[in-house]
């Protein structure tokens, strides 16, 4: 009886000196208790549309218009629950792995993480920060592109400069594909975060899918006070959020413990060649090489071999790249080849400081280099790639529209370009003009959606006379080329593979341009005919008699081909792999089939608006 | 002295305020449509705001209230082309372009010229033509600014008399200016009015829009033969003819398309709209269904001496009767901005 009463008082003192303890954390919710005995008011759920697009990396329209273009996405939805293929949605330039099949694709950079698959992305911003409680994005055509969803501590409206830009990762998934390309309300859930946002970032992955991904809008739920600790479930600390912190990449010249306690060393780890420790590196991400140099000597020494980093992607940690992480990065830079700094840098996280210091530091053995969407980019970043970086090969500035025209004048002294990416630029006639008379090796130049070039017949016929060697033309969405500038473009540019005329309006099949064009370039592996309502039956014919290694056509929306001359084509064509006829009147979903029953490797692609 | 300075104070207060043009209010339009279609057998079913081969928009911005109508060419038919759909598509794209407020109020032909270039930007490839009314109310000006390409149009009636109205803009007889989209290879032929209606300022102006827009286009000088099939009319944007003017509170917009002004003579429909008493909307719809039931009615009367058959007989035709045509009717009257 005793025993059993001092068992029962020591087990309240114990809980009682237990409560003295944790007096903080458990004060605060007893003050939750006591208020809700007040009668707390229950925090109201606003549901929001995106007031307006901030930032996206490309998309199907055209700059000045609101048909397939980015800036759909904002506001309500104009389509949803409808499905098809509408001009009221928000669509990105590419699907598929089509693209990346291409001779005009870069090759994946190594070291990316396993959790990074994204493409392209939008950012959003909202009217009201609130802490988010769900984010659901109404798709209506081909969903399941999207594969991450972050939230920005930054107020994109607010008149004072970013100060602590934090992104956190709301959802994060792998690219999917639906059954049908019915639309659908993809609602993820989402991680709690602990500060209040207004804008909200997609990223997106579309290569799973059957054709070009169309959102509609996006809602953004949240609670504008913070929600209380006792109703809030604390997150789970991820072994991967440690990964993903800051720190471990800005420390990275930091203090290795010392090895003085270590009297066995590195067990035999030491004892493997050079060349061997090297290779199991080579297989490490980027914050794991940071984290793994701070453990000891040799691995530092490892980690930071100049050898380890030929190739540098830090596009996957663009959220966290700053001018610091450059600084440390810099010294182990030196052999340098392959950088990939595309969408980082923005909101002021680099500088022109941070990033000339690391091109005067690693821009003599650089031969490619990606900036797509760096919008901290300006004319004296342009200037300092163009006087550190004399062996660049490769130089994409796709989407970054920020970048003023005399910017791209100092692109011409970089003389061994071989490949140059300007989609979605401000560059102008005479720097696209002299960039073509002096970069004469130039293999793959993508000149899409450039609205600022007056005149493309010039540049066609300069392309002509100075670029023989090129091998990829992307000339999306040019206004003015006639068939004379398509006529010089062919007879001097033989080595032609890749042709993307999609959206070229003056460009008419009766003056002959498409059959001169399949019969001057029998190379010819990829044709975008997009939206040019003149192609027609003598055009295919005059494709499948010259073009025999044909892989990929889009004659998206032409009145004039007959299913006969597309059997033609696909008989003559045995390498065909891609064959878009949406909105090809005489082609209908019945001949689609059959063709596509007869030629199995070929995916024939028929959209719908229905 | 200080009762005077008062005294003072609030008589000029009151004379500026009298002296100044428009008062701090908005104005807006109160709006109903209703039409019929020609043909019945189409029936009331496609979306709203579609009669036949005419469509229409009305649509709301913060800064201003636009309406539109079109009027789609039925002569495509012949062709395997759907008329009402290039008139359907853009009426839809105007309405678009306004509730996203990309337009100025007081440039309709901005409207007009952004809609057609969007028309363009379309993967579905869109043949047809129409004409296009587009009326704007500027909210704070209390202006309404208007362009008309075509043979649509409208009326402003106040204190039960025409005050403003839109010019018709035709080239031949029963052919007016319409903006196309032709298939490939018939894209434009512009002719020139043997009424002197083209003025060269008009004529360079279509000439100008042809060549930004690459599009092959000819003259042609023998008038004797009338032209054939609408395939070969050409009008860009800016040939509308645009117009701005005031307007007060109880003042009454009718923008209809021809199937109301070529059976209904004016003095007909200024009987009606003397019916309208009450700035509220049902009492407007109830206005245009008189008007376009009335029209309707003698459109098929035989006997009746339409508008349309003097202007016939007046170009040497022996016509009488009514012109059976698709009717839209849009009455709006201004009244004050209530959100």
């Amino acid at each position: 009886m005793l025993t059993l009463l001092s068992m029962f008082y020591y087990i309240c003192l114990r809980r009682r000196s237990r409560s003295g303890t944790r007096g903080e954390a458990l004060t605060s919710r007893r003050a939750v208790e006591s208020g809700q005995r007040a009668v707390l008011p229950v925090s109201v759920e606003v549901d929001q549309y995106a007031k307006e697009v901030l930032d996206f990396s490309s998309h199907y329209g055209s700059e000045n218009s609101m048909s397939y273009t980015m800036w759909n996405l904002a506001g309500i939805p104009n389509v949803y629950p409808s499905s098809g293929d509408f001009t009221q949605t928000a669509v990105f330039r590419a699907y598929g792995t089509w693209w990346e099949q291409c001779a005009s694709a870069p090759p994946p950079f190594r070291r990316t993480p396993k959790g990074f698959h994204s493409q392209d992305y939008i950012e959003l911003g909202f009217e009201e920060p609130v802490y988010p409680t769900a984010v659901e994005v109404l798709e209506t055509y081909y969903p399941g592109a999207i594969v991450q969803i972050l939230a920005c501590s930054y107020n994109p409206f607010s008149q004072n400069p970013p100060t602590d830009v934090r992104w956190e990762v709301l959802w994060s998934g792998e690219p999917t594909k639906m059954l049908t390309p019915q639309a659908r309300q993809f609602s993820p859930t989402i991680k709690h975060i602990n500060f209040p946002t207004n804008l909200l970032r997609l990223e997106v992955n579309s290569s799973l899918l059957d054709y070009y991904t169309e959102l509609d809008a996006v809602i953004l739920r949240g609670v504008k006070e913070r929600p209380m600790l006792a109703l809030y479930k604390m997150p789970v600390i991820d072994i991967s959020d440690l990964s993903d912190s800051e720190e471990e990449l800005s420390d990275v010249g930091g203090p290795f413990r010392d090895s003085k306690h270590q009297r066995t060393g590195n067990g035999y780890f030491d004892k493997l060649p050079y060349e061997l420790i090297q290779l199991i590196l080579s297989h490490l991400t980027l914050p794991d090489l940071s984290r793994l140099a701070q453990s000891c000597k040799l691995l530092h020494q490892h980690c930071c071999d100049p050898l380890q980093y030929t190739q540098l992607s830090l596009q996957p940690y663009w959220g966290r790249l700053s001018d610091a992480s450059l600084g440390h990065l810099q010294s182990r830079c030196t052999l340098l080849q392959r950088l990939n700094l595309s969408w980082t840098g923005n909101r002021g996280a680099l500088t022109l400081t941070g990033f000339s210091s690391f091109m005067k530091a690693c821009g003599l053995s650089l031969v490619c280099l990606e900036l797509s969407c760096c919008h901290f980019l300006n004319e004296a970043c342009m200037e300092v790639v163009s006087q550190t970086c004399p062996g660049l090969q490769e130089l994409n500035l796709s989407s970054c529209d920020r970048l003023n025209s005399q910017a791209f004048t100092h692109i011409s002294k970089l003389t061994r370009l071989r490949r140059l990416v300007l989609y979605r630029t401000k560059i102008e006639q005479t720097a696209i003009l002299s960039i073509l008379t002096f970069c004469i090796e130039l293999r793959h130049l993508n000149l899409g959606s450039c609205v600022r070039i007056e005149d493309y017949d010039v540049v066609a016929s300069m392309l002509a006379a100075r670029c023989r060697s090129l091998c990829s033309l992307d000339l999306w969405r040019c206004r003015n080329l006639t068939d004379r500038g398509l006529a010089e473009l062919v007879s001097g540019c033989r080595m032609l593979e890749e042709l993307d005329l999609g959206w070229c309006p003056t460009l008419q099949s009766s003056t002959g341009c498409f059959q001169h064009l399949a019969r001057s370039l029998p190379r010819l592996r990829k044709l975008f005919l997009t939206a040019n309502r003149t192609v027609c039956d003598s055009d295919i014919e005059e494709l499948a008699a010259s073009c025999l290694s044909l892989q990929h056509l889009d004659i998206l929306g032409t009145r004039l081909v007959s299913a006969a001359s597309l059997k033609k084509l696909l008989q003559s064509c045995p390498q065909l792999l891609l064959l878009d006829v949406s909105f090809c009147s005489q082609i209908d979903m019945r001949v689609v089939q059959e063709l596509s029953g007869s030629f199995p490797n070929v995916a024939i692609k028929k959209s719908f608006t229905q | 002295m200080l009762s005077v300075l008062s005294y003072g104070r609030l008589v000029a207060r009151a004379v500026l305020g009298g002296l100044s043009q428009t008062d701090g209010r908005d104005y807006s339009l109160i709006s109903a449509s209703y039409g019929f279609g020609k043909d019945f057998r189409k029936g009331i079913l496609k979306k709203g705001m579609c009669y036949g081969d005419d469509a229409c928009f009305i649509a709301r911005h913060r800064t201003a209230d636009v309406l539109g109508v079109a009027d789609g060419v039925g002569g495509w038919r012949d062709y395997g082309v759907d008329p009402s759909q290039f008139s359907a598509t853009l009426m839809r794209t105007c309405e678009r372009l306004v509730k996203e407020g990309r337009f100025t109020p007081s440039n309709p032909v901005g409207i007009l010229t952004s809609g057609y270039y969007e028309l363009l930007q379309n993967k579905v490839p869109l043949l047809g033509s129409s004409t296009a009314c587009i009326v704007v109310l500027d909210r704070r000006s209390h202006r309404l600014h208007t362009c008309n390409l075509g043979d649509s149009g409208f009326l402003v009636v106040r204190g039960g008399e025409v005050v403003h109205r839109s010019d018709e803009q035709q080239h031949y007889f029963n052919t007016p200016f319409q903006l196309s989209i032709a298939p490939p290879g018939a894209e434009g032929v512009v002719l020139s009015d043997r009424f002197g209606r083209v003025t060269s300022d008009l004529l360079n102006s279509i000439l100008e829009t042809a060549q930004t827009l690459r599009a092959p286009v000819s003259l042609v000088t023998d008038l004797t033969v009338p032209p054939p099939p609408p395939l070969r009319v050409l009008s860009s944007p800016e040939a509308a003819d645009s117009s701005s003017f005031d307007v007060q509170l109880g003042d009454i917009i009718l923008t209809a398309s021809d199937g109301l002004f070529d059976n209904m003579p004016d003095y007909m429909i200024l009987q009606e709209l003397k019916k309208l008493k009450t700035t509220n909307y049902d009492s407007v719809l109830q206005t245009a269904q008189s008007i376009a039931k009335q029209a309707h009615d003698l459109a098929y009367d035989p006997n009746y001496m339409s508008p349309f058959a003097q202007f016939a007989c007046d170009n040497g035709l022996n016509v009488r009767g009514g012109k059976p045509d698709d009717i839209t009717v849009l009455l709006s009257i201004v009244a004050e901005y209530t959100d």
